[in-house]
């Protein structure tokens, strides 16, 4: 994160609880009871790299059976959270931050245990999910709305906004591949923003574009982030997550500590 | 992404239970089948985006195509071209149908990586969308279904209920194999390779070129055991207005019931899996 943003988002105080339930909104949680999760590794051999690699602080834990590689990503993993919850997370590349994050969002099986979420997940982990290069502005944001699970009426409600939010103007209905990668930075990242939901899972905190768009591009997500009832936001800024969490969980080659409040990282990062 | 609001995933509990969650996803991609419409309709615009004719580009190659086979073989074989050609035009037209299902399923999950790794949308969605890609370039050849079918005057004896239903054979039974090539394709990366060469030798031993009637003794191995023959048969028949095997139904049904159980009970064993493969 830039100094001067850093700046911005301090002066603009500390994030605000988010804004009660209303109504009969179901409540928003997540339940991880025990989550193993290991990868296969198919193809590869290594028992030859075993050995060396255990001494590594670097990466989950190998092992292997019936010819297949076994990396441990997650093991009995276990926390709750509610409702008004900010998670961070840190651990070094490799301790299962983001395989943490993809079992939330329901792309990878646990292969023991379970994760068990209520309410409308939005994982922000890869921006270009769905960029089609050859295929216009407007296009890209439509089938990326799609995959999110908007309807095309809920789309072409939001079409305006998303389009202005980007302002790349009469660029939106040119092809994304002649967009400077700045450019599709911001259709990517107003498209993907462009959701409502009760979870939202970061892979970092997503800065885009230059100083002017970063601004906008960081109201939107605090926005974004206020009306979600819980954030789980893996990153190695340990000033952004005082920033923006009130809790905080490190992983160490898939072993989880306990959720502890944010003000207690330091201790957790001596420990 | 997704809008559902109640997610539970968990570990191995039995082969029911997989089952069970195997079915959910099946149920979950039969309520957004707007999203797989939506994948293949862009698969569809951005595979031609920039071209004039679109995938009308295809249909023009298939139309050369059945005018050089048509024109030679009919003379070759003896036969009037009134009788050939269309004959040949809707072996070509179906069979490309049968076979890019096929072998387009080699990419179903392989090209749906990123979204599959992160997003916990129904894998069937992805089957639909190759699927309902081929339908949507079949109805751009209907053109030349059309016309062959109006300019030899077959179209009055035409069943369109009949052909209607056999399209639905045809789709049921290339789905699952279709499916059962993304699963396979995912894991072992030869097996494009494998389908690529197996449809290519298919269309030579399937009445696609050449009528049924000229294999010596027309209940012949080629035809009788192959279930491309039946699959093209089902639709063509029908359009031309002859009357089409009561096996050949019986022989569909039974196909499209076995090869679902299968390939459904491989993906609900290593549904969790596949993601993995990628």
């Amino acid at each position: 994160m830039k100094p001067a943003l850093k700046k911005a988002a301090l002066a603009a105080g500390p994030l605000k609880p988010p804004a009660p339930p209303l109504g009969k909104a179901p409540p928003v949680s997540i339940a991880c009871r025990d989550l193993s999760l290991r990868f296969p590794v198919y193809g590869v051999d290594a028992k030859s790299l075993k050995k060396r690699l255990a001494a590594v602080t670097v990466g989950g834990r190998l092992g292997s059976h019936a010819g297949v590689t076994d990396v441990t990503a997650l093991s009995h993993v276990t926390f709750e959270l509610n409702a008004g919850d900010r998670l961070g997370l840190i651990g070094h590349n490799g301790s299962g931050k983001t395989t943490l994050l993809r079992a939330l969002s329901g792309a990878y099986e646990p292969d023991d245990g379970e994760v068990e979420v209520q309410g409308r997940i939005a994982a922000l982990l890869d921006l270009s999910l769905g960029i089609d290069p050859s295929a216009s502005g407007f296009d890209n944001i439509r089938l990326r709305g799609r995959i999110a699970g908007l309807s095309t009426r809920e789309i072409e409600k939001r079409l305006e906004e998303i389009a202005a939010f980007t302002g790349l103007g009469p660029f939106l209905a040119m092809p994304v591949k002649t967009y400077s990668a700045g450019m599709q930075a911001r259709l990517a990242f107003a498209a993907a923003t462009a959701v409502e939901a009760d979870v939202l899972l970061m892979d970092e905190w997503i800065a885009v574009g230059d100083a002017e768009f970063q601004q906008l591009a960081h109201t939107r997500l605090l926005n974004l982030v206020e009306r979600a009832g819980i954030l789980v936001l893996a990153s190695h800024d340990h000033d952004l997550l005082r920033l923006y969490c009130n809790k905080v969980m490190r992983l160490e080659g898939g072993v989880a500590s306990p959720v502890t409040d944010i003000r207690k990282l330091d201790e957790l990062l001596a420990a | 992404m997704d809008t559902a609001t109640h997610m539970l995933r968990t570990g191995r509990r039995g082969a029911l239970f997989e089952f069970n969650m195997a079915f959910q996803d099946l149920r979950n991609s039969v309520g957004r089948l707007g999203l797989a419409w939506s994948l293949a309709w862009h698969d569809v615009v951005s595979r031609y985006r920039g071209s004039i004719l679109g995938p009308f580009w295809i249909t023009l190659s298939m139309g050369l195509m059945v005018v050089g086979i048509g024109v030679v073989y009919s003379t070759l074989f003896g036969i009037t071209l009134g009788k050939f050609l269309p004959l040949v035009a809707l072996g070509i037209v179906f069979f490309g149908t049968i076979s890019g299902i096929i072998t387009e399923g080699c990419d179903t999950f392989v090209s749906a990586a990123s979204m599959l790794s992160q997003t916990s949308l129904p894998m069937f969605t992805f089957v639909w969308r190759t699927v309902l890609r081929n339908l949507i370039y079949l109805a751009h050849h209907m053109l030349i279904v059309v016309a062959v079918l109006v300019f030899y005057g077959y179209w009055r004896d035409t069943n369109l209920a009949g052909a209607l239903i056999g399209l639905v054979f045809l789709v049921a039974n290339a789905a699952w194999i279709s499916m059962l090539v993304a699963i396979a394709s995912a894991r072992f990366r030869d097996i494009p390779q494998v389908v690529t060469s197996v449809m290519q030798f298919t269309i030579f031993v399937t009445p696609v070129f050449w009528p049924a009637g000229r294999l010596q003794g027309a209940k012949h191995v080629v035809l009788d055991f192959n279930p491309f023959f039946h699959m093209l048969e089902a639709v063509r028949a029908p359009l031309m207005g002859v009357p089409i095997a009561p096996h050949t139904y019986s022989l569909l049904a039974m196909m499209a019931v076995v090869g679902w159980s299968l390939v459904f009970g491989v993906f609900a064993l290593i549904r969790r899996r596949i993601v993995h493969y990628l």
